[in-house]
């Protein structure tokens, strides 16, 4: 169980991390005294929060939810610079669009914590904490572009996971390291526990190899029952093999492609049998640079995902056209791997040459997911 | 200079060069007529070779707006005077066809590619302002295939880098419905159905929202579900004259096309209804039905954030049956055995070969069959 770390810890690595900010427009200058007693305010609220709902506060959770990318990508500098802006505008909140926040404390919602002090010091009326904000901003700002989109004027309407929002399922995975490092980076730093258990499965496996010697295609297509040929369409012989079942395309060059295995020992050994057959149809066939080109693999992560959000968050990643396609296409740059995301949770990872990248695309994008999840 | 051909005018040979203000030239030497003035010219060097230059390999593109671009940038504005764009839309659309004009591979694109790319530069233009046009819209406009549209648009965006919003619901919602022939009585629509429309707005916008907090909307066609929205919408405002009319005729009268996927939007949405019809103890006694919950979409979405939060507390919606399994961990794949070197026996791969009995007989049979083809019109 994760408590809230020590209060006297959280400022200086705040201060150490973040540089002062600026002082905002409408109000005056904030010393940094005065932000740590707001900082010790807020943190005593969520101790006093502990028993009502997880302890675990979105600012030191370091499975982040999809607030803290917007945090962790902007300037800190605006993180801290939209708190006093918006709390010491003395209830003036004609400049902020609120219209994101539920209109009911919700029990559920794993960001309560936050919610419901920022409900209390707005009833406390003016004992203003502007770090109890500090996740906040980060909704906001997904709320504020989610409410271009919203659908209504209701005050309560647009924060999406709160009507589908549950108690954090027990899979919530031992995050309780609190590193507090997880603050700045953009990838968290997650253990390989993270994933809890899920592991893409490999279901395409495409391989080219060279056989080095000129090929006949009609007279292969002629002696070998598995093939088909018909040079209006491809120029290239179809041939197929049960054990394991793939299919190989094979060129006049003497090159050949082999797909539908589903490991990389399986395509080897299939794309060696094709050399063989050709090889007992009369040709020098050998078996030269054998290379994967090409990995696809998938996997549930067994919660709906809202693509809305992701898109808006990951922009220069994503690509989410539901008029084009239901799945949202994720370009990731490290490694580089496609992925499918669907609203039902389930990934196709592709791209790969190798099964470690498959993995590791998995192992980076799943956080990414949970901040999704709108359960 | 010899070897410099000769001047036009008087045909000397003695050709020199000098310059005139830091710019080389080539005169001659007896009638002072300038042969060539120095590396002017607006093509390579090969003009010097006097080699023809082929004029995508000059400058000239870059410098003059070709034919066919303003044919594009024509298309791009009558494109956006039909769809009644605001001016500022134009500007905006014609700026980007120019950048993507830039591109060489744009440049050189079939004419049926430029002309979606007229399409797409408007679409992301309105996108960028939350203008709703859908792409189905466009299509229809250019005599577009989708399929083609689609990846136009998606090379164009990359190309350009550009950041394009999604399409804005509300909006979308706004435009939909009032395309809705049912605000007048008119001799298709009796006065029963007529409906006052800022009412039907609003109570659509409610519907959607509702359909996208429960998970309807995520990684679907957006229309379909603002069809049936409408449509329950519609219903709702006057059930007792209306639940006789069906989706199908609804649109009829309203003189706008059924989306194909609208019905099941429509069921799955009224499902959604009847979970939150559950939650509620005056209807849970009613026992509603897909009918009956209709003449109450009114409380229901009076009440609607409390009782989407009850009726799907378990986190899963209702077109999710996932059920309240505990996340189990993945079964372990079937662990494959397989080295990739193994012997490879020469009977298993002696099974996909034919016999020369065969091979003579799967000859014979294509033989028979060009034969057969040959002859046109066999007895």
């Amino acid at each position: 169980m994760a408590s809230a770390p020590r209060p006297e810890r959280v400022p200086r690595l705040l201060a150490g991390c973040l540089p002062p900010p600026p002082p905002p427009p409408t109000v005056g200058l904030l010393s940094m005294e005065q932000e740590e007693t707001y900082l010790e305010l807020y943190l005593d609220q969520c101790a006093a929060q502990d028993d009502l709902a997880p302890p675990r506060s979105p600012l030191f959770n370091p499975v982040v939810p999809y607030g803290m990318y917007i945090l962790n990508a902007s300037n800190p500098d605006t993180a801290f610079n939209s708190n006093p802006e918006v709390k010491e505008t003395s209830g003036d909140f004609s400049s902020v669009d609120l219209s994101f926040l539920p209109d009911e404390v919700t029990q559920e919602n794993k960001d309560q914590p936050v919610i419901s002090s920022r409900h209390e010091t707005e009833e406390n009326s003016e004992s203003q904490s502007p770090q109890s904000r500090l996740p906040l901003p980060s909704e906001q700002d997904i709320g504020l572009g989610l409410n271009s989109s919203s659908l209504s004027n209701s005050h309560s309407q647009l924060h999406p996971g709160d009507t589908d929002s549950v108690q954090p399922s027990p899979e919530k995975p031992n995050s309780d390291s609190l590193s507090l490092a997880s603050i700045t980076p953009m990838t968290p730093m997650t253990p390989v526990s993270e994933c809890c258990g899920i592991v893409p499965q490999l279901q395409n496996i495409v391989s080219t190899v060279n056989l080095a010697c000129k090929l006949d295609l009609k007279k292969i297509a002629l002696h070998a029952k598995n093939a088909e040929y018909n040079p209006k369409r491809f120029a290239a012989v179809i041939m197929r093999i049960r054990e394991p079942r793939t299919t190989a395309l094979i060129f006049s060059s003497g090159k050949m492609v082999c797909t539908g295995a589903k490991s990389e020992e399986q395509s080897r050994l299939a794309a060696r049998k094709y050399a063989r057959v050709v090889q007992k149809l009369g040709f020098p066939a050998r078996f030269l640079d054998f290379k994967i080109q090409n990995m696809v693999g998938s996997c549930d992560v067994r919660f709906p995902i809202r693509l809305e959000g992701l898109v808006l968050t990951h922009q220069q990643f994503s690509s989410y056209e539901p008029e084009l396609f239901p799945g949202l296409i994720y370009r990731m740059v490290k490694p580089r791997i496609v992925l499918l995301i669907f609203v039902s949770g389930k990934v196709v990872l592709t791209g790969a040459k190798e099964r470690s990248e498959i993995y590791e695309a998995f192992e980076n994008i799943y956080p990414i997911l949970k901040g999704f999840k709108k359960a | 200079m010899p070897g410099r051909g000769r001047c036009p005018d008087c045909g000397s040979t003695e050709l020199v060069e000098d310059s005139h203000y830091s710019q080389s030239q080539l005169v001659c030497s007896d009638c002072g007529c300038v042969v060539t003035e120095g590396l002017l010219t607006t093509t390579f060097s090969d003009e010097g070779n006097l080699r023809e230059v082929t004029y995508s390999r000059s400058t000239g593109e870059n410098e003059q707006v070709s034919r066919s671009q303003q044919r594009g940038l024509r298309r791009v504005r009558d494109l956006c005077r039909v769809l009644q764009l605001p001016p500022t839309f134009e500007d905006t659309a014609v700026a980007y066809y120019q950048q993507a004009y830039r591109h060489s591979g744009i440049r050189a694109a079939r004419l049926q590619k430029k002309e979606v790319l007229v399409g797409c530069c408007v679409l992301i233009t309105c996108r960028q302002h939350n203008w709703p046009l859908t792409m189905g819209a466009i299509c229809t406009l250019l005599y577009a295939d989708l399929d083609v549209f689609s990846s136009i648009y998606l090379q164009i965006v990359k190309l350009l880098g550009l950041d394009v919003p999604s399409l804005c619901l509300a909006e979308l919602v706004k435009t939909y419905c009032s395309s809705f022939k049912l605000f007048q009585a008119s001799p298709s629509v009796p006065a029963k159905y007529v409906e006052d429309k800022e009412k039907m707005l609003s109570r659509t916008l409610q519907l959607v929202e509702l359909a996208n907090e429960t998970w309807l909307v995520t990684g679907r066609h957006p229309l379909p579900v603002i069809t049936a929205a409408t449509f329950l919408a519609w219903q709702s405002l006057q059930p007792a004259d209306r639940l006789s009319c069906s989706l199908a005729r609804f649109c009829k009268l309203a003189n706008v096309d059924l989306p194909y996927p609208a019905s099941s939007r429509l069921q799955e949405l009224l499902a959604v209804l009847l979970r939150m019809a559950e939650q509620l103890a005056w209807l849970r006694v009613l026992r509603l039905d897909r009918r009956s919950v209709v003449k109450h979409i009114g409380d229901l979405l009076q009440h609607r954030h409390s009782l989407v939060r009850l009726a799907f507390r378990d986190g899963t919606a209702e077109v999710e049956t996932r059920g309240k399994e505990p996340p189990r961990i993945c079964p372990a794949p079937p662990v494959s055995t397989v080295t990739g070197d193994e012997n490879i026996s020469d009977s298993e791969i002696e099974q996909y070969l034919r016999t020369p009995q065969e091979v003579r007989d799967f000859q014979r049979a294509q033989a028979a069959r060009q034969a057969a083809m040959s002859v046109p019109n066999p007895p």
